[in-house]
């Protein structure tokens, strides 16, 4: 016979998971992630990390954290997105004692989750990627913030209310950065067009520097680029116009025509957090880092010379009213490219709305395949 | 109109370093020797042209330091597979490495670093904005005007000359060719070196007329394009102006379209080049007998009394 009465089971999990949520909350410090020797770090890169782009901004925060830390920091370039190859770097970091693994591309998501499951003992960061765990926390920013403050500062630089950006490919954190562009212009004046091109590739700088021109031939007079060739910058800078890079301040390719770069400051997420794992206070996100414009990750270079001091008091006005909460760039109502609804009004924007986000707001002139296929 | 005028303006741009590139190979390929070398001969190009123009020197002389270093890296080429009898396709590949591992390596420190570039011919002549021609005209270089005419006249010559005729002679029946003077080695190193400098013009187009700019790997994948358009072109100069023009203009059409936000499939779009280019010459080639590939392609010639 059983002595025990299914209402206390009930209450003993109960308290259990009250328990367990409770110290999940706090970060107690029984249920953080440990390592169990002295840490040495490891960054693994997919290319080259002075790419001009991506890989650089993340070195930029990998020297902090050697820097700012103190400990040893190792780094491996050209790890192809192939699992095999990621797991072959790490198994071979783990077994010389590197027990912080630093990964920075999406393709890595699979294989560095398997591999966190294989090494618990280990920590596992990795950018840009899908996948979490006890041990394993992957991390990105809002960029769509940083592109809405661009495009403040794009309306005021247009004269022929004609603006352009170009992406990679039309996949969710690639269009929020174009439709945050348009939304932030047509927050200053609402009849400026955003022209959207999609390169359909993420590394061929020939071809961005001739999507640009292809843009410019369309009347645009600023150009943002969401890739990072400096090329697609020199094709407007050489035809006069104004332009907006991406992941690193890009002003030495349009010293003229630059307004800002929209730039990712790793160093504000690596180090605190590879600080959290050394000091054994460290849980990893459920679903992982997604780092707003308060934290500084995404933020704005300096400005170029041609920037009012009138424009950047709006995108600053506009900075603290987003890091308040009082500004979202797709608060509802919000139109998609057709008039249709895509935000009610008083809506916003779920996290994972934004990561499927597969269409264009109103206002951008381009193609996108998900609306075509409609 | 405006469009129309825009896109051809635009096309000789894409169109360029593809033709440049599949003429050298072609000719590489009729004297009998397999050439996959061309992305990383393009490679070569485009750095070293791009680091001599950023070391303070005139474009003019950037194109030349990019051609040459991608005719030293074919003398390699040319030296293992011609006289050392090396595997081609192998020695094709390993020139692709090399261009790549070098071009990372040495171009390091000059990544992103944008310059002034080949001048364009509205920078040169007084042309009028307001004729169509006018613009058109004035968006070419001398490069990109010239390179038809120099596909057309490596055309002529491998077709229409004795000294071609020899060539040809070294791809399809270097024995027979052997027998009749031609000297089968030099024939081929000769050949290997022209598609050295072809492809090394055409890497360096890249990076001092297009875009300004070397970056790694910025050849994206057109050295692969130029292989695979020899092959469409049946191994004929003259057909390889059509397909680097189809491909091109489909190519240069597909950001253009989506710039005016037309109605249509964006990855339909993109197979546009590709499936385009393939329908056209494949249809032409109905015409013809043969896939037109020599046929000495690839085999190491060895001479009887070598032996």
């Amino acid at each position: 016979m059983n002595v025990i009465s299914p209402l206390a089971t009930g209450r003993r999990r109960f308290l259990a998971l009250a328990l367990l949520a409770g110290s999940c909350l706090a970060i107690d410090p029984a249920f953080a992630f440990k390592l169990d020797a002295p840490p040495k770090v490891a960054f693994i890169y997919a290319a080259s990390v002075n790419d001009g782009g991506w890989n650089e901004a993340i070195d930029k925060g990998r020297k902090a954290v050697e820097d700012q830390l103190g400990v040893p920091v190792a780094v491996t370039e050209n790890i192809p997105e192939d699992a095999t190859k990621l797991r072959a770097a790490i198994d071979l970091y783990v077994k010389r004692g590197f027990n912080v693994i630093v990964g920075t591309t999406y393709g890595y998501s699979a294989p560095i989750a398997e591999a966190a499951k294989a090494y618990p003992n280990v920590a596992f960061l990795n950018a840009s990627g899908t996948t979490n765990g006890a041990n394993l926390e992957s991390f990105y920013a809002r960029t769509y913030q940083g592109w809405y403050l661009a495009g403040i500062a794009a309306a005021d630089a247009t004269k022929t209310k004609t603006i352009g950006m170009l992406g990679g490919f039309p996949v969710g954190v690639i269009n929020w950065d174009i439709n945050a562009f348009a939304q932030g212009a047509r927050s200053v004046d609402p009849s400026i067009n955003t022209i959207a091109v999609f390169t359909n590739s993420w590394w061929d700088p020939v071809k961005e520097g001739q999507v640009s021109e292809a843009i410019l031939d369309q009347k645009a007079d600023v150009i943002a680029t969401d890739l990072s060739a400096a090329s697609a910058l020199d094709a407007a800078e050489k035809r006069g116009a104004k332009s907006f890079g991406y992941q690193i301040d890009m002003s030495a390719a349009a010293p003229k025509g630059i307004q800002t770069s929209v730039v990712f400051r790793w160093d504000r997420y690596l180090v605190p957090t590879i600080k959290h794992i050394i000091d054994g206070d460290w849980t990893p996100q459920e679903y992982g880092a997604f780092a707003g414009i308060e934290t500084g990750v995404v933020d704005l270079a300096p400005y170029g010379p041609s920037v009012s001091d009138a424009t950047k008091a709006k995108i600053e006005a506009a900075k603290q009213a987003m890091i308040a909460g009082k500004l979202d760039p797709f608060q509802g109502p919000l139109k998609k490219q057709d008039g249709s609804e895509a935000v009610k009004a008083g809506d916003k924007v779920s996290d994972e709305a934004l990561w499927n986000m597969d269409y264009f707001v109103e206002g951008i002139t381009g193609t996108m395949p998900a609306a075509a296929a409609q | 109109m405006d469009f129309l005028i825009g896109w051809l303006a635009i096309i000789p741009s894409y169109t360029t370093p593809l033709l440049l590139a599949s003429v050298g190979l072609i000719l590489s390929e009729r004297a009998g020797v397999l050439n996959l070398g061309a992305e990383g001969m393009m490679a070569l190009g485009a750095m070293t042209a791009a680091i001599t123009v950023l070391a303070g020197h005139d474009p003019w002389m950037g194109i030349a330091a990019g051609a040459a270093a991608a005719v030293a890296v074919s003398l390699l080429f040319g030296l293992a597979v011609v006289v050392f009898r090396a595997d081609q396709t192998l020695a094709g590949l390993a020139v692709v490495a090399i261009g790549l591992g070098v071009t990372g390596t040495v171009g390091r420190p000059y990544v992103q670093q944008t310059f002034g570039g080949l001048p364009k011919l509205g920078d040169l002549l007084a042309l009028d904005p307001a004729n169509p021609l006018g613009r058109i005209i004035a968006a070419q270089d001398v490069i990109s005007l010239a390179a038809p005419i120099l596909a057309l006249a490596a055309w002529w010559w491998l077709m229409k000359t004795q000294a071609g005729l020899r060539l040809r002679a070294a791809g399809e029946n270097p024995a027979a060719a052997d027998v009749a003077g031609v000297d089968i080695q030099l024939t081929q190193l000769a050949a290997v070196l022209f598609a050295g400098l072809m492809c090394g013009l055409a890497g360096a187009y890249l990076s001092v007329a297009t875009s300004h700019v070397w970056v790694e790997n910025m050849v994206a994948a057109r050295g692969w394009i130029a292989v695979a358009l020899v092959i469409l072109a049946k191994w004929s100069p003259a057909r390889a102006v059509i397909g680097a023009m189809l491909f091109g203009s489909a190519d240069a059409l597909v950001p253009r379209l989506q710039a005016i936000g037309a109605d249509v499939p964006v990855y339909l779009m993109m197979m546009l080049p590709y499936a385009l280019t393939l329908f056209v010459l494949f249809l032409t080639s109905l015409s013809g007998r043969g896939s037109g590939e020599p046929a000495s392609l690839g085999a190491v010639y060895l001479r009887q009394d070598k032996h």
